[in-house]
């Protein structure tokens, strides 16, 4: 068939040049659809690379030889062909293609399919959904564009690290992570930090070495199905991304350069609302505290500032409304007084300073990328390389990201059926913080520093940015309060950095020898190495009730990360008749991790300032190292029959190194499939109505396999222990406290998914649906141990987790551009629901408390939602009245309560896109209904009478309940600080529970793109100017409004918990325009 | 088929490369290289951490028990809610993971050494350890608690055969202190290596036993008065037993936890005890200037040490400004300040922190190595280093207690004037041993003010007389509790014991809430207790006594809460 057409063609064409040779002319016309002019419709001369576009008003000029071929071509449009003949003018009509559904994703393993033949759910993201963004971090920037992935930042700061959940939490001691491959090789996307959430959680993910302008395409495999042949690894989730450096294959034979510059101002978003009528004090009288229960600033008043006036300078207030200035009134002991004469006697103002909005400033993102690529004039070599550089100052003074990328990938077609390609590609990242530590409302409690500790609650009269910070004679931190006792947040500023300088390489070699037609072999090779340098510092002279933080520490450590990937895989694809396909893809892989750290940690810092080992009185080691090795065997089948049934089985097997002989090795299957009434079924189809309908079924299971040394019994030693008389000191053994299990096997999980995909009103609608149920057994759990078993702790197959969810995503063209003057408007939605509850635990627990601390953390507990959050709740009596004790304070009930859910109800995104002439106007709104959030920057914020809610201070309260000595109704008058200090802010934890539903306008944008013809005498190929937005707007309805806070954040950093927020997370707005230009 | 044969020969050696000696695909790698093995067990290094992590819960402990007798100053108007069972967590982990599951880790070894001295310690530091622990919670796990794997929900045993247990344990350990070694302790923080000190402490651990029993245990007295007729115990100072600390303070921290909160460069973090400070300072008690460092001459509100009137601060001392409580104001007792520049904070008072770090009163030279008050006041204020830069101890089992202890037989025994002897004696250690902290400890201080022989002789007198002069038996029995509360200062677990077994004194100052609640007669089992362990249930309440306490309920008992 194919060559009797051929030949025909052949003698047509020979009959046409004939009468026609050699007889260039141009030739013009209109493309349309049944809608209209199409603009942007591809026109090649066949068989060469001479082509052009229509334009806005689907016009086009080609000179054309005539009997040259032209090919008009635009995505989900039939191909067209015409032959130049008499005419000069060749109208086309484009149709529809009955394949618009065709669309080929990248799934598990790097193979293509075809999507209409997946029993599964991918959601794909394109380029233009990525790039130009104003964070250079992927995951945020893929936040809110697919359903069913749910992403939180640890914190606004640049840099910090970020959390990526797809489908829910289905285990609550391993990581609920995805997976990261890039260009068909995994890629880690741990997060490292200097120390746990208490004492310290900066740090990036990794995945934040990815430049997301030189991405090409994200594929988000969620379902087990999807992810089968990843084996263990691919249980969360896959983020698949390929970058433009791998997607060497449909490259332009011209060289093509692509350059985007961006411009961004880094604000923060969640400043509160600070009150500007009371000052520092408690119970309305003045005192250099950390609250601000003090007197008004005006003078008269039951609260006025004129009720202190005192005779002496020293205390309280002059009759001009001044007090004594706190240099000179503080403790002799703290050195203060000493070090700042200039404030023997000086007078200091009673007046609200703007000191935490001062204390910020607005930050700065530049970033720019180049992309060049081309290729052969066979198309058999091609290439593409990449430059990106991102400068981002934080909207915190101190914190700065600064990243280098530079890429490189390339496809060779060699003669001899040997296809191979390749990636190289090179990233630096520069992050530097000051620290950021948990607080309550207290400063920090843990031992490190936090620039944010004691900086939210400043009180209203306190000039943070107008005292100095620095005693100049000792270098340490000096600030108000007057036994000195916190550490002021600008000689952290100055005096205490963490630093992540991280170099990376990673790439793929991969080849292809084609066996024959319908078999190939291919060997891929994936290297990922990273060299992540972190430094952790504080000069001498913080304020610290831990003596090494005082003292000033130093300690560098290198973190240096390894992963190697092997796959072999053997790909056959063969027709069995007419109607049956099958296609085959069979393999070995081998994964091999390699962490280690090497670094030193030394404190009792000498000379002020000096960062060397040298100068500080002891060393100590940091090292650490870790190997796990995995290998997998795989293996998928496709069949499908008449285009319309699609059935796919797989399977995998993995070995991993860390376990017991017994429990090593684990088998899961998964199977799919696919069917397509609208192609199966006669008349179903129709133009109008329903275009395409598919409909799917998956099955799949996965494991998780423990990381570390699980099965290892261990002995400590410690040869700093403890000192003896003499000064020497003390070397211990301490047995492990973490119980070894040899018994120890994989989680497993199991899930059934099923979905419809649809195609409506002339392709203008197109819904997919997903439902899913999913259950973890055995779940491998960091079990905590009553430490009279010896052990605090052990890992443990234990209990089952069953989850459940649905997933939407809708677009549909409202307006569909029918020429350059009209309006086209497109709207997507994106819906994701899930639910994780705990079915069973086992082994006599009720309860396991798996992140946070044990008396406020999120739980595991039976018949709850996994992850409800725990702590104490206010007393109640049988009748569930609140009990207040004789102070008229609620009575604190201690104990593992449900105090709240953090997990969402669900979370509805949309993305409107609205075109009209050469502008692009689009915006992303999400909207997060429920999950609760534990909030010390709320609670702090009231406790410590700061924000506008807290005006309203003169009145007492009577807290509803009963007493909780009589059992009468209360009727204690407490004061307004009494309530908000002792209730909301240090009284029972479900006091500091909010609802953390939020909206936001997430990303707004504007662009404009320049006419072809104002382009055609400059070099440009286009060129697209863009004004932006990020995060420019929330609304946390549920909580105080004078807090503004922002509950996107995570307190106890990347990991499985959430809803806790321990001031240390302020949120950022980023705005600002960018220029893509091609050329 | 030839080109197969070269793509998979490239394959190879490309493989060949990076599977170099089988690296990426080795499955047997089990070992943790970050850790030992508990192969690898050291009896010394192992009796090292034994002893250090004993010393800490002993610290901990023993400020729990002075917080709840007021010795210290204790935070909290409501009894249940003082204490969160979480607060307990750090304890409960040193006592069996730390202690006993170390001491289980060690004896193998130690017994195929022939190493009966670490055994022996071994064995004392066990049955301290779990008395106390009956002594703070009731019943908890022993015989089925250590074992790993075996049993992860161990269950309690009674308290009473725990008691049991440890008067074994320490019948073993007098007979492996007794019996020859093939080598001794590497480092012995308690007496250097003296076993004959050790027999001692281990006969005076089980008078403590006998005694606390004695409501439960017809017995308990008579074996209580063997081991003091056979002398062998601990009745001189020298042989008092302490834990050590040292000055180091950072990598390692090993300086006494009181000095190392109160000793910071922004001041000082605890407060002391209204009650003892105020008790001591009107009977002008020799002890007063090593226990506590005074860093201003007067407190708002009250006369300075000259005498004078200081005006009351609301920013420095709240309660300065505000009307004293009505229960305090019919009991008599003191409220919110003292004079003298000793300025803590009464029991339960949970206001606000001021910045009064730089102001307050703090712990001395004795037992926390500080600094010895030689009315320097705001010229020496805390700061790290400060005195006997925190080489301090922990008192564990002293002379004096088991004067104080004898005292309580014959009190018991309506032997009054044995009682009136023994409390002298008591007295007289208490102080020889508090006197060698002087000038020696903190170089800085003026030793003129330590106390002369002639106030010394005066105090005692004084003590004796009002021993004399106590209209009723319960007022003798409450200058005798409070000298003893006196001399418990560094570590209260006996003085809570004392005050639960007897119910005096009752001149405590009671807590400055007035509906406190029931006071804790045994404390809230630790969260890592009753929340992972499937055999444990939460006690209904603070109220819930032990074994040995046989006493009326509260409240109604103790009576001064």
């Amino acid at each position: 068939m194919k060559t009797k057409f051929s030949g025909f063609l052949a003698l047509l064409l020979a009959f046409m040049m004939q009468i026609t040779f050699a007889q260039e002319k141009t030739v013009s016309g209109t493309v349309s659809d049944d809608s209209g002019p199409l603009p942007g419709v591809s026109v090649v001369i066949k068989g060469t690379t001479h082509g052009t576009e229509t334009d806005f008003d689907g016009k086009y000029s080609i000179k054309a030889n005539v009997g040259a071929i032209l090919q008009f071509s635009y995505v989900g449009m039939e191909t067209q062909e015409k032959t130049v003949g008499q005419s000069n003018t060749i109208n086309v009509t484009l149709k529809a293609s009955a394949n618009v559904l065709e669309e080929v994703v990248v799934t598990a393993q790097g193979i293509k399919k075809s999507k209409k033949a997946l029993g599964y759910a991918v959601s794909t993201v394109k380029s233009d959904q990525i790039q130009e963004r104003a964070s250079g971090d992927v995951a945020r920037v893929l936040s809110g564009k697919t359903s069913g992935v749910q992403i939180n930042a640890t914190s606004g700061m640049s840099g910090s690290g970020t959390n990526i959940i797809i489908r829910g939490y289905s285990s609550f001691s391993q990581s609920n992570q995805p997976l990261f491959i890039v260009d068909g090789v995994p890629f880690d996307s741990g997060t490292n930090t200097p120390d746990d959430f208490v004492n310290g959680n900066s740090g990036s993910s990794r995945f934040l070495d990815l430049d997301p302008n030189s991405i090409a395409s994200i594929s988000v495999l969620k379902g087990l199905a999807a992810a089968t042949l990843y084996g263990s690894q691919g249980r969360n989730g896959v983020i698949l991304i390929t970058t433009k450096d791998g997607l060497t294959g449909n490259v332009p034979k011209k060289t093509e350069v692509n350059v985007t510059q961006s411009f961004f101002f880094n604000e923060i978003a969640s400043m509160p609302d600070y009150q500007n009528e009371f000052g520092n004090g408690f119970d309305q009288a003045f005192g250099w505290f950390f609250s601000n229960w003090g007197p008004s600033f005006k003078k008269d008043g039951v609260a006025g500032w004129g009720n202190s006036i005192n005779p002496d300078p020293t205390k309280g207030f002059n009759p001009d409304g001044t007090l004594a200035h706190p240099y000179w009134t503080a403790s002799a002991a703290t050195g203060i007084p000493a070090a700042f004469p200039q404030f023997q006697g000086a007078r200091y103002k009673w007046k609200p300073y703007n000191s935490v909005p001062n204390f910020f400033r607005i930050g700065t993102i530049a970033s720019t990328s180049v992309n060049i690529r081309g290729a052969s004039s066979d198309g058999n070599v091609s290439y593409n390389m990449n430059y990106g550089n991102h400068d981002e100052k934080g909207f915190t003074p101190g914190n700065t990201l600064r990243r280098t990328n530079l890429g490189m990938g390339g496809r060779a077609i060699l003669s001899n059926r040997f296809t191979v390609n390749g990636t190289i590609n090179f990233a630096r990242t520069d992050f530097k913080t000051p620290p950021v530590a948990a607080s309550t409302g207290n400063d920090v409690f843990g031992t490190g520093s936090s620039v944010f500790g004691a900086l939210f609650f400043t009180p209203r009269s306190v000039d943070l940015t107008g005292l100095p910070f620095q005693n100049p004679v000792t270098g340490g931190s000096v600030y108000y309060r007057q036994n000195n006792s916190i550490q002021n947040p600008n000689w952290t500023v100055h005096n205490a950095q963490f630093s992540q300088f991280t170099n990376r390489v990673f790439g793929s070699f991969a080849t292809k020898y084609d066996i024959n037609d319908n078999l190939n072999l291919t060997y891929r090779l994936g290297l990922d190495f990273t060299n992540e340098h972190n430094t952790n510092y504080q000069n001498k002279g913080g304020i610290s009730d831990f003596q090494e933080t005082v003292s000033g520490f130093y300690r560098t450590w290198d973190n240096n990360n390894t992963i190697w990937d092997h796959t072999i895989m053997l790909n056959g694809n063969y027709k069995l008749n007419d109607d049956m396909n099958i296609s085959f893809n069979t393999g070995v892989t081998s994964r091999s991790e390699i962490f280690d750290r090497q670094g030193v940690n030394s404190s009792g810092q000498n000379v002020f300032g000096v960062l060397r080992h040298f100068n500080f009185n002891t060393q100590t080691p940091i090292q650490f190292s870790s190997t796990r090795n995995i290998l997998g065997a795989l293996g998928q089948v496709q069949w499908d029959f008449k285009n319309y049934l699609f059935v796919t089985a797989a399977g995998r097997n993995d070995w991993v190194s860390n376990l017991s002989t017994d429990n090593r090795s684990l088998f899961y299957p998964s199977a799919s499939a696919s069917f397509i009434p609208t192609t199966a079924i006669d008349g179903l189809k129709s133009d109008k109505f329903l275009n395409y309908l598919k409909i799917r079924a998956g099955y799949g299971t996965s494991a998780g396999f423990p990381t570390g040394f699980p099965i290892a019994s261990t002995l400590n030693l410690n040869t700093r222990a403890f000192q003896d008389d003499a000064g020497v000191n003390t070397v211990t053994n301490t047995t492990g406290t973490t119980l070894a299990n040899p018994n120890l096997k994989p989680e497993q999980v199991k899930e059934f998914e099923v979905g419809i995909e649809a195609r409506m009103f002339k392709n203008r609608a197109n819904l997919q649906l997903s439902a899913y149920t999913r259950k973890t057994t055995d779940l491998i759990v960091n079990r905590p141990l009553d430490p009279s078993t010896g052990f605090t702790q052990t890992q443990t197959n234990i209990g089952e987790i069953h989850g459940e969810g649905i997933e939407a995503d809708l677009g549909v063209d409202i307006f569909k551009a029918k020429d350059a003057n009209a309006v086209g408007w497109n709207t997507h939605f994106n819906f994701t629901a899930n639910e994780s509850t705990v079915r069973r635990l086992g082994q006599g627990t009720d309860i396991i408390v798996f992140a946070g601390f044990s008396n406020l953390g999120n739980a595991a507990k039976v018949g709850q939602p996994l992850g409800v959050m725990v702590g104490s709740r206010i007393k109640r009596d049988a009748q569930g009245n609140a009990l207040v004790n004789a102070s008229g304070n609620y009575v604190e009930e201690f104990g593992t309560f449900n105090i709240g859910d953090p997990n969402p109800d669900w979370i509805l995104n949309t993305t409107n896109t609205v075109t009209y002439k050469n502008f692009n106007f689009s915006f992303l709104f999400n909207w997060t209904h429920g999950g609760d959030i534990y909030s010390s920057t709320i609670s702090t914020l009231l406790g410590r009478g700061l924000i506008t809610e807290t005006v309203d201070r003169l009145n007492t309260f009577i807290l509803p309940g009963v007493q909780q000595s009589t059992g009468q109704p209360n009727d204690v008058q407490i004061n307004n600080s009494s309530y908000y200090f002792s209730n909301i802010l240090f009284g029972p934890n479900e006091l500091q529970v909010y609802d953390g539903s939020v909206l936001r306008l997430q990303e707004v944008s504007l662009g404009y793109t320049l006419p072809k013809k104002m382009l055609e005498k400059t070099p440009f190929g286009s060129l697209t100017f863009t004004a932006s937005g990020y995060n420019l707007w929330y609304d946390a309805y549920n909580t105080p409004k004078g807090a503004n806070f922002d509950p996107n954040v995570i307190g106890t950093g990347v990991g499985n918990g959430r809803g806790f927020d321990y001031l240390n997370g302020p949120s950022s707005k980023r705005y600002g325009f960018s220029i893509k230009a091609s050329f | 088929m030839k080109r197969l044969y070269k793509f998979l020969s490239l394959v190879f050696v490309c493989s060949g490369i990076v599977f170099y000696s089988c690296e990426t695909t080795n499955l047997n790698l089990t070992k943790n290289p970050n850790a030992l093995t508990p192969s690898q067990a050291d009896a010394d290094f192992l009796l090292n951490g034994i002893q250090v992590n004993f010393g800490r819960l002993v610290e901990d402990l023993g400020e729990r028990g002075a917080q709840l007798t007021r010795i210290d100053y204790m935070s909290g108007r409501d009894y249940p809610g003082v204490y969160s069972p979480s607060g307990f967590d750090t304890d409960w982990r040193r006592a069996y993971q730390g202690v006993l599951n170390n001491i289980r880790a060690m004896q193998p070894i130690a017994t195929n050494a022939s190493l009966t001295k670490h055994l022996g310690m071994a064995q004392f530091i066990e049955a301290y350890t779990m008395v106390s622990l009956v002594d703070f919670f009731g019943d908890v796990p022993y015989t089925e608690a250590v074992t790993g794997i075996n049993n992860l929900n161990p269950k309690a045993d009674s308290g009473a055969s725990i008691y049991d247990a440890a008067l074994g344990l320490l019948d073993q350990a007098i007979a492996n202190f007794n019996a020859p070694a093939l080598g001794t302790p590497q480092i012995d923080f308690f007496y250097a290596g003296d076993f004959g000190k050790w027999i001692k402490a281990a006969n005076s651990l089980k008078m403590k036993i006998y005694m606390q029993r004695r409501l439960v245990d017809a017995n308990a007295i008579a074996s209580f008065n063997a081991i003091v007729s056979s002398g062998n115990f601990i009745s001189n100072t020298a042989d008092d037993m302490d834990f050590h600390w040292a000055k180091s303070d950072a990598n390692p921290d090993a300086r006494h936890p009181r000095y190392a909160a109160d000793y910071t460069t922004s001041g000082a973090n605890n407060y002391e005890s209204n009650w003892l400070m105020g008790y001591m300072d009107r009977n002008n008690d020799p002890r007063i200037r090593y226990y506590f460092y005074r860093q201003v001459d007067g407190m708002p509100g009250q006369l300075d040490v000259n005498g004078n009137p200081v005006p009351p601060d609301e920013q420095t001392s709240q309660c300065s400004l505000t009307p004293t409580p009505q229960h305090y104001l019919a009991g008599g007792f003191t409220f919110c300040g003292l004079p003298d520049g000793y300025w803590g904070r009464d029991h339960g008072d949970d206001d606000g922190i001021p910045p009064d770090g730089f102001l307050r009163t703090v712990v001395g030279v004795y037992p926390a190595a500080g600094e010895f008050d030689d009315d320097s006041f705001a010229n020496r204020q805390v700061n790290p280093g400060n005195g006997g830069g925190g080489a301090g101890i922990t008192p564990i089992m002293l002379a004096s207690t088991s004067h104080f202890l004898l005292a309580e037989v014959a009190m018991v025994a309506g032997d009054m004037s044995t009682a009136k002897s023994h409390m002298a004696m008591g007295i007289d250690e208490s102080i020889k041993k508090v006197q060698a902290f002087g000038s020696g400890l903190d170089p800085d201080a003026d030793p003129t003010f330590e106390p002369s022989a002639l106030a010394i002789a005066s105090f005692k007198t004084a003590m004796g007389d009002a021993f004399d002069n106590a209209a009723t038996t319960d007022d003798k029995w409450n200058v005798l509790a409070q000298q003893f509360f006196v001399s418990l200062f560094g570590n209260g677990i006996d003085a809570y014991n004392f005050y639960r077994r007897t119910g005096y004194p009752t001149t405590l100052q009671p807590n400055i809430e007035p509906n406190p609640g029931t006071f804790i007669r045994s404390n809230w089992y630790p969260a890592a207790y009753a929340n992972t362990n499937s055999n444990a249930t939460q006690k209904s309440g603070v109220s819930v006594q032990v074994f040995w306490d046989t006493n009326p309920p509260s409240p109604g008992f103790p009576l001064s809460n």
